[in-house]
């Protein structure tokens, strides 16, 4: 009976023991000091802030940090999630509200360790797993241009998590998970040119955010690296072998791609890659050349296929034996038209480089998503930008119509077999 | 040729035609509704705007068989030289046009935006009108016209 009581204890004491020592780690990983604030306004040299202010633009920092032009890096931009409704935050340098009193560690700790100065830990919506492999010079050039843009105070906005995730310190586990420090490393394989591209499209621009798929736990799924993800509800094209593209890329037609969003008889930018691309045409032009070479180097891994794409002249009508007739000839009849007028048979000089629709690399797209979206905004330059501009006919296509369409287009546009629940797909894009 | 039946500021009307008739070309050849003009047929330029169910398409670019039951309202609709609209009378304040090709199409666009909101900012209103274009550089005015309509709409105004 002694015997049996001590065994007891030693079990309660090992329990205990395993609590203290899981408390600890648990703690290791949730918290975070905070960083003293400064106290003297620190001041930068000119280059330094023009080196940061290309940075930022490579970096496409305004783009989630920006919700109103009058208002730069401000914050305030809501963006959805699946774990909830995160907020951007102002990284002006304003002392309350902005990183204003942040020093340069607090900002590299930031950029390093997706931690703010008082010690909370930042959402990875800000893609801090990226910014981990950024040089410290270049992490210095940054703050130099965060800490001279004007002061502007606005408070953060309150995120809307779904349970639990409101509770911050969770994000220590995705680190654990995710945030892979090891430093970034040159091939010494590749030219210059392509290795600083490699560089700033991890490091900085971050391009696999959007185009790595993302597992269910909201990280990148690195088994599957440029495999294709998704952006604001679009589908993000596979940059490897994967790539939806009908014809293949040209590094001319990358590097016009990425710098004005238009590349010759062949793409043009829409949905969230058009805000990618109004920052990288701010960007030094040799650096985004360097970006069109390594993404070139990926993207002409995909074999060479017999596509639609190499033919020119209209859409056929649908065969008369095909099984789903009304539907596609609903769908022909929308394509000639609605689409045609411009894409095709009446390509009038004031349609410009609207596309011959086999060579939209949406039709090819796994997901209908893109082509759903497009279809119904159009593409809008953005605000203030000059740009290709295409109506949007989501006022003018019932559900109905605009998934007869999308039918006909990916199969006798693409040659593609039918997206799989491509009507769902339909209504759930076009809810209000 | 097809029989269609239409729904046109509140009228019903029969129109025998190709199913690949655009709209504005039923509107203006078979319903002599001449407000809506034809641009660009493109899509590009607006002029041809008229509000479908609401909200406001391109007219050049609705093949006639793809209304089906959606009510169409055109610029007669909203009232005529004796009696304008709130919109129009705002535009004819503002003397928002120079030729003129453009306006039905801007007055249609507006009327979309100030029944969906309407108490609109500044912004609001350049964003929204921001798909209908006047050559002759009025959009000034046309950004005042809207703008005018809007405050004396707030103000108790009748559409």
């Amino acid at each position: 009976m002694n015997h049996t009581r001590r065994k007891r204890h030693t079990r309660w004491w090992l329990l205990l023991a395993a609590i203290v020592v899981l408390t600890g780690i648990a703690f290791a990983i949730m918290w975070r000091p905070a960083l003293a604030p400064l106290t003297t306004a620190p001041s930068f040299d000119n280059a330094r802030i023009e080196r940061g202010a290309n940075l930022a633009h490579l970096g496409m920092c305004a783009s989630c940090h920006t919700a109103d032009l009058s208002r730069p890096f401000a914050g305030g931009k809501p963006m959805e999630t699946p774990f909830g409704t995160v907020h951007s935050t102002n990284i002006t340098p304003d002392r309350d509200t902005g990183i204003g009193a942040w020093s340069p560690e607090a900002f590299t700790r930031a950029m390093r360790e997706g931690v703010a100065r008082d010690g909370h830990l930042l959402y990875p919506a800000f893609p801090y797993n990226h910014y981990v492999r950024m040089t410290q010079d270049d992490i210095d050039d940054l703050y130099a241009y965060f800490m001279t843009r004007p002061a502007i105070a606005a408070p953060a906005r309150d995120n809307d998590m779904t349970f639990p995730f409101g509770f911050r310190p969770l994000v220590g586990f995705w680190n654990v998970l995710y945030l892979d420090d090891t430093p970034w490393r040159p091939d010494p394989q590749q030219s210059a040119e392509w290795n600083r591209g490699a560089y700033l499209a991890d490091a900085v621009a971050h391009c696999a955010a959007c185009h790595t798929p993302r597992t269910k736990l909201g990280g990148p799924d690195l088994k599957r690296q440029l495999d294709g993800g998704e952006a604001e509800d679009w589908y993000a094209p596979a940059l490897n072998r994967n790539s939806p593209s009908p014809l293949p890329w040209t590094r001319e037609q990358l590097q016009a791609y990425l710098r004005t969003g238009m590349a010759e008889d062949h793409a043009v930018a829409g949905g969230p890659m058009q805000d990618v691309v109004m920052h990288l045409a701010q960007a030094d032009e040799a650096d985004v050349a360097a970006l069109a070479a390594w993404t070139h180097s990926h993207l002409s891994q995909a074999p060479l296929r017999a596509t639609p794409a190499q033919r020119d002249g209209p859409l056929p009508a649908p065969a008369l034996d095909d099984p789903d007739l009304p539907r596609m000839r609903l769908g022909y009849a929308l394509y000639t038209n609605s689409c045609a007028r411009c894409h095709d048979v009446g390509r009038a000089p004031s349609s410009g480089t609207a596309l011959p629709l086999q060579k939209a690399i949406a039709l090819y797209d796994p997901d209908p998503r893109s082509l759903i979206h497009i279809v119904d905004s159009g593409i809008l330059p953005p605000d203030g930008e000059a740009g290709r501009w295409m109506p949007g006919f989501k006022a003018i296509l019932s559900d109905e119509q605009a998934g007869a369409l999308a039918a006909y287009l990916r199969k006798y546009g693409a040659g593609e077999p039918a997206w799989p629940q491509l009507d769902q797909q339909v209504s759930k894009a076009r809810a209000p | 040729m097809t029989t269609y039946r239409l729904q046109v500021n509140g009228k019903p009307h029969a129109v025998n035609t190709d199913p690949d008739t655009p709209l504005l070309y039923v509107l203006r050849d078979d319903l002599a509704l001449n407000g809506a003009k034809f641009g660009c047929g493109l899509g590009q330029c607006g002029s041809c705007t008229v509000i479908m169910d609401g909200k406001p398409v391109m007219s050049c670019l609705v093949p006639v068989s793809a209304v089906g039951a959606r009510a169409v309202r055109t610029v007669e609709g909203l009232g005529s030289s004796d009696k304008p609209g709130v919109l129009q009378q705002a535009f004819i304040d503002e003397q928002a046009a120079q030729c003129g090709y453009c306006i039905a199409g801007m007055i249609m666009q507006a009327t979309a935006l100030l029944e969906k909101t309407p108490a609109p900012t500044d912004a609001q209103i350049r964003a929204h009108m921001s798909p209908n274009l006047c050559r002759c550089g009025t959009h000034m005015r046309i950004l005042r016209a809207v703008r005018r309509a809007a405050d004396r709409l707030a103000a108790g105004g009748k559409r």
